[in-house]
């Protein structure tokens, strides 16, 4: 008798994990895809502020010392003279410009925490390289140019832009191989030129330019 | 008796012999016994190539390599930059038929509308608080003077100029500062701040680190900026970049002296460097048997 109680107790809790497992959970979730469409552009983005290493720079490896809630076109102007030369031509730079701006974009949909701060992107090459009040006017010039406009998949979902430095001189195909655009690259390219959208095809493929409405 | 005759080996010695001391060889000459000099590296270059202007002397840098293992070769300039704005090496400079002398850094003739002081220790009324802020002579605010030829910013060498314009701001309350008084160290040049807190845009020089030069050049040149007003402290903004054919803008912080300052010195910020000049430093040094992280991971 024990025996058969046994047995059907370890029946029932076998199906009761079966369906724990099979049937959803209470409170579901939708995970809507978060295309160009149905997603306002960020009015601002947060920026975890890293210490800096005794030389004055920011330390990616540093710890958090506060969150600074920034503009997001303030933040884009901020970045791109920082990871792009200013010098460069108007064209890469304008490749650039969507560049961070996409990569914005994506982060700041996809925060995260660490250390209890909960941010979009921190100030160092972790993300992209932001020092604030540092905008050049050929770089805010080239962000201003971009506004309008997104770099997407086919289906307006917003993806991460992602890019590397690369190597001078060079189309850097391998780059475009790993779906990111060399910064060297957008530079060879734009003074063989190439415009800031063919720059931006050849690096990332399968993506299409959409205009932004909000 | 026989006559004597030279064989063909001694009229070889001594027809060499005299070659030597007519023609004054400086070439050691195996046939006089004098002194062996020290091996001196020369090319071994035809008589006639060496009457060609391109011809490479014995103390020329070896051209840049530019092979596709080095991908960081040692160039003097970025390959994109025109040739008008290359920083010349030495003194010459076309609109400069005579090279500034080591004792006058600022060589550069002051030309209308900029903004050149040389060596001025006396303040500009304009930096007197209380006073209307008066731009610099012949400079309105966003003026844009006559682009000089260059800057001779450091003794024997001009350099490029281009755009540059400060803005300074209250640190705290990142309010524009007006009537703040900044200095650009390496040329002494002096503007005052607007009420929108900018300095005029001024000539600045494109210094690049000459350390650098045989190996990495920077990717952008160096300048440091000192900004004052009374009630604030001095700020030091060291590192400013500057970039050929783009215009550049600062933004120096100044902290207010509150009563609870008692000791009272300048404040440093220092710009870090850009971090594709970093990526390239790192790079060009790279061995084949050590790779370590290289740029291309992940």
């Amino acid at each position: 008798m024990t025996r058969l109680r046994c047995a059907a107790l370890s029946t029932a809790g076998v199906t009761a994990a079966l369906l724990t497992w099979w049937m959803p959970s209470a409170t579901p979730t939708a995970h809507a895809l978060q295309t160009v469409d149905n997603t306002p552009l960020p009015s601002v983005i947060r920026v975890a502020i890293r210490e800096n290493n005794p030389n004055g720079e920011p330390d990616p490896r540093g710890r958090i010392v506060w969150v600074q809630t920034v503009p997001f076109d303030t933040y884009c102007k901020d970045v791109l003279p920082n990871e792009w030369m200013p010098g460069w031509n108007i064209e890469a730079l304008k490749a650039g410009a969507m560049a961070v701006r996409m990569f914005a974009w994506f982060h700041h949909l996809h925060p995260v925490t660490i250390d209890g701060f909960t941010f979009d992107v921190d100030n160092t090459t972790n993300f992209q390289s932001f020092r604030y009040l540092s905008d050049q006017p050929q770089t805010n010039r080239a962000v201003d140019e971009v506004r309008k406009f997104a770099y997407v998949k086919p289906d307006g979902a917003i993806i991460e832009l992602n890019y590397r430095a690369g190597y001078e001189n060079n189309p850097n195909w391998q780059y475009r191989n790993a779906q990111k655009m060399a910064q060297w690259g957008s530079e060879y390219w734009a003074e063989q030129g190439r415009n800031w959208l063919q720059i931006l095809q050849f690096y990332y493929m399968d993506r299409t330019l959409r205009q932004i409405t909000s | 008796m026989s006559k004597w005759m030279p064989s063909k080996g001694q009229a070889a010695l001594w027809t060499g012999a005299v070659l030597c001391a007519l023609l004054s060889i400086p070439a050691p000459c195996p046939f006089n016994g004098g002194p062996q000099r020290a091996a001196v590296p020369t090319l071994a270059v035809p008589t006639g190539a060496m009457s060609e202007p391109d011809a490479v002397s014995p103390t020329a840098v070896p051209a840049a390599d530019n092979t596709p293992g080095n991908r960081s070769p040692a160039h003097p300039q970025r390959p994109s930059t025109p040739p008008s704005k290359r920083p010349p090496t030495g003194g010459a400079h076309p609109n400069h038929p005579t090279p500034p002398t080591p004792n006058r850094p600022n060589a550069a003739p002051a030309e209308p509308g900029s903004t050149h002081r040389p060596s001025v220790p006396a303040q500009p009324p304009s930096a007197v608080p209380g006073t209307p802020v008066q731009p610099p002579v012949g400079a309105a605010p966003g003026a844009t003077p006559a682009p000089s030829p260059g800057v001779a910013a450091t003794p024997g060498v001009i350099w490029p100029t281009e755009k540059l314009r400060i803005r300074v701001i209250d640190g705290r309350t990142l309010q524009p500062l007006p009537g703040a008084e900044v200095v650009l160290i390496e040329t002494e040049q002096r503007a005052v701040t607007d009420r929108n807190g900018y300095t005029p845009w001024i000539d600045a020089p494109i210094i690049r680190n000459p350390r650098y030069r045989p190996m990495v050049q920077e990717l952008h040149g160096q300048l440091g900026v000192i900004a004052y007003k009374n009630g604030y402290r001095d700020s030091v903004h060291l590192g400013i970049r500057m970039h050929e054919g783009a215009r550049s803008e600062a933004t120096v912080w100044m902290y207010k002296i509150g009563p609870g300052d008692t000791r009272i010195e300048p404040v440093l910020y220092q710009v870090p460097y850009h971090h594709l000049w970093l990526i390239q430093l790192a790079d060009k040094f790279r061995s084949k048997t050590q790779p370590g992280e290289g740029p291309e991971r992940p």
